[in-house]
């Protein structure tokens, strides 16, 4: 386009004026060598195409926005609310902790709330997590810790008798954060649904199951790499079949970033891990669109420079938007965008102890940044969340409301991707695609995701990152407000009220009735069918094609323990290093 | 009498929390520091913790704890210390610790609890002064 061309030369021109006068006279004026503020124009998107780059939102590729009306967006923003009341006061998000009697009552008590139907989201405890029971050495001091303890399929039904009649399980989803032990409390759910008589067809939920970045940022993987793998395409192959509406998979970009790693990183090292994920399923021999409508993303994390979070984000919905239609050949344009909770752009990392209050601020200026680009304001996470486990239910009164001011009254989500056509933000998004991709096949010529986590390369890199981080904090190039700037002696701690929505007192005892809920559960089950079904799992283990899932079923039926059921498992796969 | 050997520090990582950043980062700064860091990985029991402690003849024993376990693991491995005649050596804890578990925890015999409030300066330079002969 010549006249474009033109025009570009005189922008040129007028920039390099613009440098040579202007600019390098008002840095005389202060005393600079040079600015320390950047400034783009037309020239830094010269090959930009606005089609074939941005588009619309809802189509290929996807960079303005995952539908053409954001459902969210269009919900609350025209008259429905926001998150009501009881909601905010009991913890609609994720939550768990103390024995299931605790959770049960918990759930009971918060009442029906307009998420997932009422259902839970479910934080289980470490014990649950990696495979030991409550009576486990390692287990002691954890249980109903950092999420309530599941032994056997009997906690599940107590807190499952907060979901009956017309909130049975089959008008709610679950959302279960698990991995390793995915399978077993999937297996649970489907025991539960029959001994209900609900058809399987019927349950929906969403277990976490991304074991890959368990190994580099989470720490809660019990086998090798290879074995874990097995289990995932276990979960895809035999729901894809028999539990058509549950989703499969939570893939996770946050907690690599949560762990250090950038932000290119973190999209990078999660797409790598979802590519492997959905070439072990293909592999088995299903076609990519008949499982990949029913696997889900969490989000990549985020970080205080929003407009850079902003740019990585449209980058990450162009990127793979690409990599399902042209790497996998996905023939559903509806496939070729991932399906994701999404939320605000500022990490929990970020947020400090010190002065709480201000990760009010941080996560409200996150929120604003992804409302701009076409994602729900989440105010993740609530103030207090670097002061212990539990947000207190002030805490998420103030998320609450933060999310509906920028709804209410910044009306920020009238307007789809405000921030398409900026010229910093579609340079930085060009360059954030490119960097993305570079990732991609390097971790590709290694072998993909799979050899790049058990080589540890993965790992490395994300403590490399981590480091250089800490680094630049130490020497001030990095600042955190309230923690290495603005600490003189002036400076004032503000501290308000916080009610836990917890019982505390159920805390600390948990893990002594955990324990004898446990012991009677041994006490009163068939002893001899748990063995048979134990060694069935023993068996169908070693033949890598069996799917495990109907096995670990029978086993949970006859109360078989998560600990036992992964003593079998860890006898045949050996654990990871 | 100036210290002329270094300074060894065991950066443990106890029960099942599998969040590492804080004691790789930390072990990276105390080598930084003129230390030698022996750090555990992740799910160590008691046992394990103070073994590694007398293996390598450490002069402080760190704990990593973010998942809320630290005062029942805290208390093991004191008690398994004392068991094992090593009880005069100096722990440390750091993690996610609420303020008021802090003087329940040096009540018991931990000698500092460092949590985000803390700088490296600080964590350094107190292990340096409690290994002063």
């Amino acid at each position: 386009m010549a006249s474009q061309d033109k025009d570009l030369e005189k922008i040129r021109n007028a920039r390099k004026e613009w440098e040579e006068n202007t600019l390098r006279k008002n840095a005389e004026r202060l005393g600079l060598k040079e600015t320390p503020v950047e400034y783009y124009t037309p020239l830094d998107i010269e090959e930009h195409d606005f089609l074939e780059n941005v588009g619309f939102p809802g189509e290929y590729p996807f960079t303005a926005g995952r539908f053409a009306i954001p459902v969210l967006n269009a919900m609350w923003g025209r008259g429905k609310t926001l998150g009501a009341g009881k909601a905010v006061r009991h913890a609609f998000g994720y939550s768990g902790y103390g024995t299931p009697e605790d959770m049960r009552d918990f759930y009971i008590e918060r009442g029906k709330t307009p998420v997932r139907g009422g259902g839970p989201n479910i934080a289980f405890d470490l014990p649950t997590q990696i495979g030991y029971d409550s009576d486990h050495e390692l287990a002691e001091g954890e249980v109903g810790r950092v999420g309530v303890a599941i032994d056997t399929l009997k906690d599940f039904e107590i807190i499952y008798e907060a979901f009956t009649g017309d909130m049975d399980i089959d008008r709610i989803a679950s959302n279960w954060t698990i991995n390793a032990t995915a399978n077993i409390i999937i297996a649970m759910y489907i025991a539960l649904a029959e001994k209900r008589g609900i058809p399987l067809e019927k349950l929906k939920g969403t277990p976490q199951n991304d074991i890959l970045k368990e190994f580099v940022a989470r720490g809660t993987q019990i086998f090798p790499v290879k074995h874990s793998m097995r289990m995932i395409r276990d979960t895809i192959t035999f729901c894809t079949e028999r539990l058509p509406a549950m989703n499969t998979i939570s893939i996770c970009g946050y907690h690599i970033r949560e762990a250090g790693s950038t932000r290119v990183q973190a999209v990078a090292f999660a797409f790598a891990n979802a590519i492997a994920y959905f070439q072990t399923v293909i592999d088995a021999g299903l076609d990519i669109d008949q499982f990949v409508g029913r696997t889900t993303f969490l989000n990549f994390g985020g970080g205080m420079e929003v407009l850079k979070e902003a740019a990585c984000r449209r980058a990450a919905r162009r990127v793979w938007a690409k990599i399902m239609r042209d790497r996998f050949g996905s023939k559903k344009p509806s496939h070729w965008i991932y399906r994701e909770l999404g939320g605000g752009l500022a990490g929990y990392w970020t947020c400090t102890k010190k002065r709480p209050l201000n990760n009010l601020v941080r996560v409200a200026i996150g929120a604003v940044f992804a409302a701009m680009i076409g994602e729900p304001p989440a105010l993740e996470p609530p103030f207090d969340e670097p002061l212990g486990l539990g947000h207190s239910i002030e805490a998420r009164q103030l998320a609450a409301d933060a999310a509906r001011i920028i709804f209410e009254e910044c009306r920020l989500a009238d307007v789809q991707d405000a921030l398409a056509g900026s010229y910093y933000v579609e340079h930085l998004t060009n360059a954030y695609e490119k960097e993305i991709f570079d990732l991609i096949e390097k971790i590709d010529e290694m072998g993909g995701a799979v050899k790049a986590v058990e080589s540890g390369w993965m790992k490395n890199e994300i403590i490399r990152s981590s480091v250089e981080f800490q680094r630049k904090l130490e020497t001030g190039e990095q600042v955190w407000v309230g923690v290495n700037k603005y600490t003189e002696e002036d400076e004032i701690e503000v501290m308000p009220p916080r009610t836990s929505p917890y019982r505390r007192d159920r805390i600390e005892d948990a893990e002594k009735r955990q324990i004898e809920n446990l012991r009677k559960v041994k006490a009163e089950r068939d002893a001899e069918k748990v063995q048979a079904a134990l060694e069935k799992i023993e068996n169908a283990a070693r033949d890598e094609k069996a799917n495990l899932i109907p096995f670990f079923v029978e086993a949970v039926r006859e109360y078989a323990t998560i600990g036992e059921i992964c003593d079998v498992l860890r006898s045949v796969f050996g654990e990871a290093k | 009498m100036i210290r002329e050997k270094k300074i060894r520090v065991l950066i443990a990582k106890p029960g099942l929390d599998g969040h590492d950043k804080g004691a790789i980062i930390l072990s990276s700064q105390l080598r930084d520091a003129g230390m030698e860091v022996i750090y555990t990985g992740l799910r160590r029991t008691a046992d394990q913790i103070v073994q590694s402690a007398i293996q390598e003849d450490v002069d402080v024993i760190g704990l990593s704890i973010l998942s809320g376990a630290h005062m029942s693991i805290s208390g093991r491995v004191l008690s398994k210390m004392q068991s094992a005649g090593i009880g005069e050596k100096v722990v440390v804890v750091g993690g996610v610790i609420p303020d008021d578990d802090i003087p329940r925890l040096k009540e018991m015999g931990v000698a500092e609890v460092f949590t985000q409030k803390s700088s490296y300066e600080e964590i350094i330079s107190f292990i340096k002064n409690s290994v002063k002969d």
